[in-house]
């Protein structure tokens, strides 16, 4: 199965860990990628300060528009803020079609025209809909045993649309997570932001933020977090130390992607495939203790 | 709560994005009750919509609530009138900017700077981009501030997630302007004051 992949621009540097766990997790389920070529950044959640709710459609209006042009795959945006961003302009469309009109008006400039047709994925909705969970157990060689992880959704991966998942009872994380033998820990927080893209400017707020996930994860018996986001990765995994400092606590507890898991579950280098080394928080030893 | 004053409702329907969806609001508060940062508000959301109906400008333009969005679309999924709530927050402190109001300085900062390398790249890059905000704000501070970061800094970078190059910028920079500029010119809420 073939798709075109947008990884946004996060994830060739802070979620490095992410891209290179990612492809060679899903190319051995068979998935094959292409790249939107000369693909831009999808504005993220906080170009609001600089720009109008149009400029910003029309951002992501020429990725879809370049995608639409070369071919009918849908895209996979595994950061679910360019997930968000680009999706969010299909379904706006779809209202009205009005603002299809005024998109294509401002393509148009660089004689670009988007059509409307191409559909934009997350990773988590391709890996549980088109390769399905039997699929992913099959090709475990190493299952997790048990291992008791928190599966943490936050937001836009599945908020507002609800394209794959609930918006309230998410469960497909929870499910993949099984699929690789680890026991998904249920807890509470697991859509609670993170505080996302203004973490940075508004750090004393969304400390408390990431505490209240990881300790609720914690209490929950979580060994792990695991998360598909490059920006809850970021906040729950650079910051405990501060937490800590701030608040008395000891927290220090390795932040996973989805596809960590995977690639060490389908028994790849921990290094090379699973691009473990890359955390700031090992998880090696809690995994290795799990895989055997 | 003061009466009923529509002149800066209608200000707002006509040159916020996503402003006339407020007149859909029955001031029942649940997004407040869903907002991650609600406790740290100086007016919720409910009651920055019914602050625009009673004509509290000033109130409502220099409001800390108009940019402390996660963006976590909460809100948006919760509310029983289908408002997208953050949008209209968005659409807000985007109109406030340019009015020359600043709700919140470093998120106001952060959220320019990120444009306007969009705006210059097509892309970000994440080490020049935390530089720029924290220097945004003058010298003395910028070294304060990349002092507080370095560690953060140091661990990305001996983690291999940090670029080492300079983000170069995409093959079709310019006509990707020209489309953004059009944009601005026939987008809702680029009114200058």
């Amino acid at each position: 199965m073939k798709y075109y992949l947008y990884w946004g621009c996060s994830l060739e540097g802070t979620g490095a860990n992410f891209l290179l766990s990612l492809r060679p997790a899903c190319e051995a389920l068979g998935m094959e990628f292409e790249e939107i070529e000369d693909w831009n950044c999808c504005g993220a959640s906080v170009s609001y300060a600089g720009a109008s709710d149009l400029a910003i459609k029309v951002l992501n209006a020429r990725n879809l528009a370049m995608a639409e042009t070369k071919g009918s795959y849908d895209i996979v945006a595994p950061c679910s803020s360019c997930y968000i961003q680009m999706i969010k302009v299909n379904h706006e469309i779809k209202e009205d079609p009005a603002v299809l009109k005024e998109v294509n008006d401002c393509l148009a400039e660089g004689g670009l025209h988007y059509k409307g047709g191409i559909k934009v994925r997350h990773i988590q909705d391709v890996l549980f809909n088109d390769i399905g969970v039997e699929k992913i157990r099959e090709r475990v060689t190493k299952p997790l045993n048990g291992l008791k992880i928190a599966g943490y959704v936050g937001c836009q991966s599945v908020r507002p649309y609800g394209e794959y998942d609930s918006t309230v009872k998410p469960v497909v994380q929870d499910r993949l997570l099984e699929a690789l033998g680890a026991e998904a820990v249920p807890f509470p927080k697991k859509m609670l932001c993170c505080g996302s893209g203004i973490f940075l400017p508004e750090m004393d707020y969304c400390l408390e933020l990431v505490k209240s996930i990881l300790e609720d994860a914690l209490n929950h018996g979580a060994k792990l977090v695991s998360t598909v986001c490059p920006m809850c990765a970021m906040n729950l995994e650079m910051y405990q130390d501060r937490i800590n400092k701030k608040y008395g606590t000891r927290l220090d507890v390795p932040i996973v992607y989805l596809t960590q898991l995977m690639a060490a579950a389908f028994g790849m280098d921990l290094k090379k495939g699973a691009a473990l080394n890359r955390n700031v928080i090992p998880p090696e030893g809690i995994l290795k203790e799990a895989i055997g | 709560m003061a009466a009923y004053e529509p002149s800066f409702a209608q200000e707002v329907f006509g040159n916020v994005d996503f402003g006339e969806e407020i007149k859909m609001c029955m001031q029942c508060g649940v997004c407040a009750g869903s907002c991650p940062l609600r406790d740290h508000m100086d007016y919720p959301p409910r009651q920055i919509f019914s602050l625009i109906r009673a004509g509290k400008r000033e109130e409502v333009m220099s409001s800390s609530a108009i940019m402390l969005c996660t963006s976590c679309y909460t809100c948006v999924v919760k509310c029983p009138r289908n408002i997208p709530v953050m949008d209209v927050m968005h659409g807000l402190a985007h109109y406030a900017l340019k009015q020359g109001y600043v709700p919140r300085k470093d998120t106001a900062n952060f959220g320019k700077e990120f444009w306007n390398q969009v705006y210059k790249l097509g892309r970000i890059d994440e080490k020049d981009l935390p530089r720029r905000v924290f220097f945004a704000d003058g010298l003395v501070n910028g070294i304060k501030s990349t002092l507080n970061f370095m560690d953060v800094g140091i661990k990305l970078l001996l983690h291999g997630r940090m670029k080492l190059l300079p983000e170069r910028k995409i093959k079709g920079i310019k006509s990707l302007r020209k489309m953004l500029d059009k944009a601005e010119k026939m987008g809702k809420g680029g009114a200058a004051a």
